[in-house]
């Protein structure tokens, strides 16, 4: 070993660029697979929760929950309450989204000016014992995730939210002029779930419809309808009394944008959503647990690519590098190739030196490289509020380990060259 | 009666330098060493001497002819298989010391031991006993740029010593030696002989060397003169 750091000193400038042409691949390396590692533990995490369940949408409702105005857009409770009895369903949970902030109708453009996911309310059916199959509860940063025993205005925050507002569990947070207490913050998961607020599905059922005029009007005849009784209402015009009986009709709980479906024990989840989809072909949307899988699935893979291929770029072009110098020292010690041919070395024995050699190259490239990567990738962390890097000691010794077996590598076709060497050959370099 | 230790028959070498240049380096040439010989190999320069020496060490192979060392058919014997022999049965010393520059005299000496199959332990134990022998306990830390010609070519000598091998093959082992010197080197290399009871074969130029021979081969164009 002493040897292998003596015969790099000897061409110390040149040891040093190969060194350095290695650290900057294994820093990229590290930057980008941090990086990648962090967000697919996110995407992951994401695929896990949404295979978990069976998400319906109402029969002509844009995925988005900010298309779902109309009366139509909604899954009635009386639809919620059949497809919970389709054989092989556990529960059904109904679901409200809106956006945090009111939208301003006179200016409908301003949502689409907004980068990535907008803050938004979501409402969470307590009630019901629906339960995630993949991911029962999301990890909490502090405090914990709404029950129906918490008080109806209790609140769960994302990550992001709790950030952006200078929220902490216990604080007061007003949404859409209504006063919520903060019982949980939720840990960072990069996705969605940061810029959500959780709340009751009665309240944000409430809030939607304080939100739309239509809803709105709708409830206010229901509340007045309400107070007419069974037999004042009998003694109405027909077409008063009909009117009326609609207004009647109106509930709260029929105010569900979307639904997730659980299914039982011993049940496989897309033949339970295939059993819904037969059924309520006419009324509602089902997305199967193996459909959405597959989605979240193709675009990790895009992403994948192409962060792992820019740092695979750079890590061939080392690689090169350390042949090239492996390369270059070995035809400079020919003769001590030959002298040790002479001494009895097997070709094996050379192989094996030259090899080595190259692998600690690799070695102490990766090192700086890594040990400079996790630098600036935990000084990115620190310094920005979203934590994008995920830095494990399994993929920094992987790293590092990695180098290393990148030198061997690099190396061994150098080494082979060298132990192939005729012995006289080398000897008459003398 | 001594055995015999190296017989070759007939060895032919002819290296190819381009198409139209070839050059013949051994015509047919014989050599019979017996155990604890000391023999001397002298000829005029390009006669093939050292041509000679590198087939008779293994480090390359005749074209025609037969090569027998200590009993073994080493004519066609492969790279593989050579090895071995060069490691435990021959010892080298060459002209120009050729120690390896990055290693102290010490590691320069445990490397043979190293390819001979020696532990470490016992490999820095025989080292630095040989060492000793050479006279140079206080030279064994200092590489080869910090030791004189005289120095360097016993710790040269130390190395070809390590794996107590039967043959010494040394070419022009004074070369580079003032005439107090080599005959310093001369006086190790019989007593080495005499003690120990070592075959060596010495290609020289040097007549004084030469004289100190028990045996001289003549070698002249490839041939024996």
């Amino acid at each position: 070993m002493k040897e292998i750091f003596r015969n790099m000193w000897r061409r110390k400038m040149r040891s040093v660029l190969t060194i350095f042409g290695i650290a900057i691949g294994i820093f990229a390396f590290t930057v980008m697979g941090s990086m990648s590692l962090k967000i697919n533990k996110m995407i992951s995490g994401g695929k896990k929760y949404i295979t978990g369940q069976i998400t319906i949408m109402p029969k002509g409702s844009s995925a988005s929950a900010y298309g779902s105005m109309g009366g139509s857009s909604f899954l009635a409770v009386d639809t919620l309450n059949k497809i919970a009895e389709v054989e092989g369903v556990q529960a059904v949970a109904g679901g409200v989204e809106l956006a945090l902030k009111e939208v301003d109708l006179n200016d409908p453009s301003s949502q689409s000016m907004s980068f990535g996911m907008p803050a938004t309310i979501e409402g969470m059916d307590l009630e019901t014992n629906f339960e995630n199959r993949n991911w029962a509860t999301m990890d909490m940063k502090d405090g914990h995730m709404i029950t129906k025993d918490d008080p109806t205005t209790a609140i769960t925050i994302g990550y992001t939210i709790a950030n952006d507002n200078s929220l902490k569990v216990g604080d007061t947070f007003k949404v859409r002029g209504k006063d919520f207490q903060v019982v949980g913050i939720a840990d960072q998961t990069l996705t969605g779930p940061d810029q959500y607020v959780f709340m009751n599905i009665n309240q944000a059922r409430q809030l939607l419809i304080d939100a739309v005029p239509f809803l709105k009007s709708l409830q206010e005849r229901s509340d007045e309808a309400a107070n007419i009784s069974d037999a004042s209402l009998a003694k109405l015009p027909e077409a008063t009394r009909l009117q009326i009986q609609e207004a009647k009709s109106f509930k709260l709980e029929d105010i569900n944008q979307m639904a997730a479906v659980s299914w039982k024990d011993g049940e496989d989840g897309d033949t339970v959503a295939n059993r819904i989809k037969d059924q309520f072909k006419d009324e509602a949307v089902v997305l199967s647990p193996k459909k959405m899988g597959e989605m979240i699935d193709k675009a990790s893979a895009i992403f994948n690519t192409m962060i792992l291929g820019s740092a695979l770029i750079a890590l061939i072009v080392g690689g090169f590098s350390i042949i090239n110098t492996m390369i270059m020292s070995i035809s400079e010690r020919t003769k001590e190739i030959g002298i040790k041919k002479a001494l009895g070395a097997s070709r094996k024995a050379i192989a094996s030196e030259y090899t080595l050699e190259a692998g600690v190259i690799g070695l102490i490239g990766g090192l700086i490289g890594m040990g400079l990567g996790a630098l600036l990738a935990t000084i990115l962390n620190s310094k920005t509020s979203a934590e994008i890097f995920m830095l494990s000691p399994g993929f920094l010794g992987g790293v590092v380990a990695f180098s290393f077996v990148l030198g061997i590598i690099a190396g061994v076709i150098p080494a082979i060259k060298a132990s192939r060497m005729k012995a006289v050959d080398a000897i008459r370099e003398l | 009666m001594n055995k015999t230790i190296i017989k070759a028959t007939q060895l032919k070498k002819t290296y190819t330098l381009t198409k139209t240049n070839k050059i013949q380096a051994l015509r047919g040439l014989d050599i019979e060493v017996k155990e604890g010989d000391f023999t001397a190999i002298v000829g005029p320069s390009g006669c093939g001497k050292s041509t000679l020496l590198h087939m008779l060490g293994l480090l390359d192979t005749p074209d025609e002819g037969t090569l027998v060392i200590d009993g073994i058919d080493t004519s066609k014997m492969k790279e593989y298989e050579a090895h071995r022999i060069r490691a435990n049965k021959i010892g080298f010393v060459f002209q120009g010391f050729n120690l390896i520059p990055a290693l102290t005299a010490l590691e320069n000496v445990m490397l043979a031991g190293k390819y001979g199959g020696m532990k470490i332990t016992e490999r820095k134990k025989r080292a630095l006993e040989l060492l000793g022998s050479m006279g140079l306990s206080d030279r064994v830390n200092h590489r080869p740029n910090e030791l004189s010609g005289g120095q360097q070519q016993r710790v040269a000598l130390a190395r070809a010593l390590m794996n107590n091998p039967s043959i010494i093959l040394a070419d022009e082992p004074t070369g580079e030696l003032d005439s107090a010197t080599s005959l310093e080197i001369i006086n190790t290399l019989k007593k080495l002989n005499q003690e120990h009871n070592q075959t060596f074969v010495i290609v020289t130029h040097n007549d004084e060397v030469a004289k100190a021979c028990k045996a001289i081969l003549h070698v002249r164009d490839g041939r024996n003169a």
